[in-house]
């Protein structure tokens, strides 16, 4: 087992519901002991690959092999190896954090002295120690969030599952799990798979993301890897009067729904004055122009045409991706 | 073992903590002896369609029962509940057997079940000549009865998709099976395709045992004959609920 690379090893993933295909094949593979992150919009298929990984769902075909052993053919020696925190709360709420854990335990078959201790350290861990006798019910998202965290960890898992472990938490919060994330980490020598559509989640703590859309992953790499595609800074503009790609020669260009003009460039400081030497020639008047280092963000608008955020994607229609001639 | 210990701590615990619920569930028998049995208990002077007791003390027990009945089968269907709020998606992701920690369930809210019988039972002293030999024994039936209608009631919610027809099932098996059960009146009396329904259904065994142990008074099978039948679809109940939620999926 010591010399197995991966702890996940994902072939051409499917899985259909009825006639619609959730997850379209996906293939990736984590290393052992790295924070691997899903980041794609809602509905992308991300939770229906997390609960193929955790064996609650049977994949319509492909191979996932977790923690060395087949989803499938092997289910119950992956469910010995791996923890999850659900998308969706999962605490029992007419019981006491204290009882969560006592109740969680047991059913790992973990029983006497070292689950009492064990229970201890990791409520101590995420700061629930003095809630412990609290009934769960009457605690906030953030404390439900980091109860699940820790229960998760109870069994030692070879492998973590996070189902948008941040979701619905106010910006505190959520900086303060992502605190108990690293700190996971560190101490524990555990692969974190986690799912998210807050790219700054994904590019806070992952080793390597894959940015995954409508059941297909467009991309994969470190953080810096998948910035790389979109080249080196992203500029908007604001310009009067309509909107348009104008001849440029310097990289690619979208009109976003706001009506601000999207070009990304190997070096803005190089780019900037020539853009504006060309909005002149074309008769064009620059309101605002900035540009910052490409986000997580921009990388998913250079591959599809459309924000991360806009969950919907009613408000994609309008938008027009040109091209520009080199 | 361990899952199906800490599934049983797990139920009791939850009853405990939810004492007004507890409160709610032995209303309602209350209601039905206060009632419905000293109402008609007045009205009934002829005991001898009742065994030669008079109609409080014939009823008690299928009070009894009927607490028993109604509390088993809502929390098994409440996996459901469990189902909604993630706890069904835990066990279901853990590697201990399935079978084992829905075992566990039932059985914890079998004696949950049992323990609310046995309020109403005590509180049946007052009104009804109940022999407390028999007190003992018809507890352990009572436990019996839990066991198979948690596990029906899990056996319906392993299958069940959402809440929706959650109303439409309470009321095509609860007041149904009660009156069909000989609780509140004989089966002697029933009209043939009244008693075929009768002895179809499993708790007409848990009133039949109950009733000759709690107050002598026979129905249509001797006691062992009630017991037997009683375990034998007890335990064909349980394991048809062990697999169906085997087989359950988040799906
Ligand atoms: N049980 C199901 N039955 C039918 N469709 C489903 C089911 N679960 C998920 N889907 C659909 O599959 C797609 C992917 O869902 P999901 O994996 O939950 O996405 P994500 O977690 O990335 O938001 C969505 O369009 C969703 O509606
Ligand atoms: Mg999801």
């Amino acid at each position: 087992m010591g010399k197995r690379m991966y702890a996940i090893e994902v072939e051409n993933l499917v899985k259909k519901f009825g006639d619609f295909e959730a997850v379209k094949g996906v293939s990736f593979k984590v290393r052992k002991g790295e924070i691997f992150a899903f980041l794609g919009p809602n509905g992308a298929g991300k939770t229906t690959t997390v609960h193929i990984l955790t064996t609650l769902l049977k994949p319509t075909s492909g191979k996932a092999i977790v923690a060395g052993y087949d989803v499938v053919k092997d289910a119950k020696e992956v469910r010995k190896r791996i923890g999850i925190v659900f998308q969706d709360p999962s605490v029992d709420r007419d019981l006491t954090a204290y009882e969560n854990m006592l109740v969680h335990g047991g059913v790992y078959g973990l029983r006497g002295r070292e689950l009492k201790e064990k229970i201890e350290e990791l409520l101590k861990f995420v700061e629930l120690w003095e809630f412990r006798n609290k009934l769960v019910k009457y605690f906030s998202g953030g404390m439900q969030r980091r109860l699940e965290i820790a229960r998760s960890l109870l069994h030692h898992p070879e492998v973590l599952f996070l189902d948008e472990p941040t979701l619905g938490l106010d910006p505190q919060t959520r900086a303060h799990v992502w605190s108990y994330i690293e700190a996971m980490r560190e101490e524990q020598e555990m692969t974190i798979f986690l799912t998210t559509h807050y790219m700054e989640e994904a590019e806070k703590l992952a080793d390597r993301v894959a940015i995954i859309d409508h059941g297909r992953i467009i991309a994969d790499g470190t953080v810096e890897e998948l910035k790389k595609l979109v080249g080196g800074d992203v500029i908007y503009l604001k310009v009067e009067d309509g909107a348009e790609c104008f001849e440029t020669d310097f990289g690619s260009c979208v009109v976003l729904p706001d009506g601000r003009i999207r070009i990304d460039v190997s070096n803005a400081s190089e780019a900037i004055p020539r853009i504006f030497e060309a909005a002149e020639k074309e008769g064009i008047k620059i309101l605002e122009i900035t540009y910052h280092r490409p986000t997580l963000n921009d990388v998913f608008l250079h591959l599809t045409g459309r924000e991360i955020r806009d969950e919907g994607g009613n408000l994609m229609k309008g938008i027009t991706k040109a091209r520009m001639r080199r | 073992m361990r899952a199906f210990e800490i599934m049983v701590y797990r139920q009791v615990k939850r009853f405990l903590r939810a004492r007004s619920r507890v409160a709610g569930m032995i209303i309602n028998p209350l209601v039905w002896l206060a009632f419905f049995g000293i109402g008609w208990s007045n009205a009934f002077r002829d005991t001898s369609i009742f065994g030669g007791v008079d109609y409080l003390t014939y009823l008690s027990p299928g009070i009894f029962a009927m607490t028993v009945f109604n509390q088993s089968f809502v929390s098994g269907i409440s996996v459901i509940w469990d189902r909604e709020f993630g706890f069904l998606k835990e066990v279901l992701v853990a590697p201990a057997s399935r079978k084992e920690t829905i075992a566990g369930r039932i059985f914890g809210d079998s004696a949950v079940a049992t323990l609310q019988g046995a309020i109403i039972l005590s509180l049946t002293f007052f009104i009804a000549k109940i022999n407390l030999l028999g007190v003992i024994s018809a507890l352990g039936v009572g436990f019996v009865l839990a066991v198979a209608f948690s596990s029906f009631g899990v056996s319906i919610a392993a299958r069940m998709r959402s809440m929706e027809g959650f109303q439409m099932i309470m009321a095509l098996v609860m007041l149904p099976l009660i009156f069909l059960s000989g609780a509140i009146y004989p089966i002697a009396f029933m009209p043939s395709w009244m008693k075929a329904l009768a002895l179809a259904n499993p708790l007409t065994y848990a009133v039949e045992a109950s009733r000759v142990l709690l107050t002598g008074v026979s129905g249509i099978f001797p006691l062992y004959q009630s017991l037997l039948i009683l375990l034998i679809l007890t335990a064909v109940m349980l394991y048809i609920a062990m697999v169906s939620f085997e087989r359950s999926t988040v799906e």
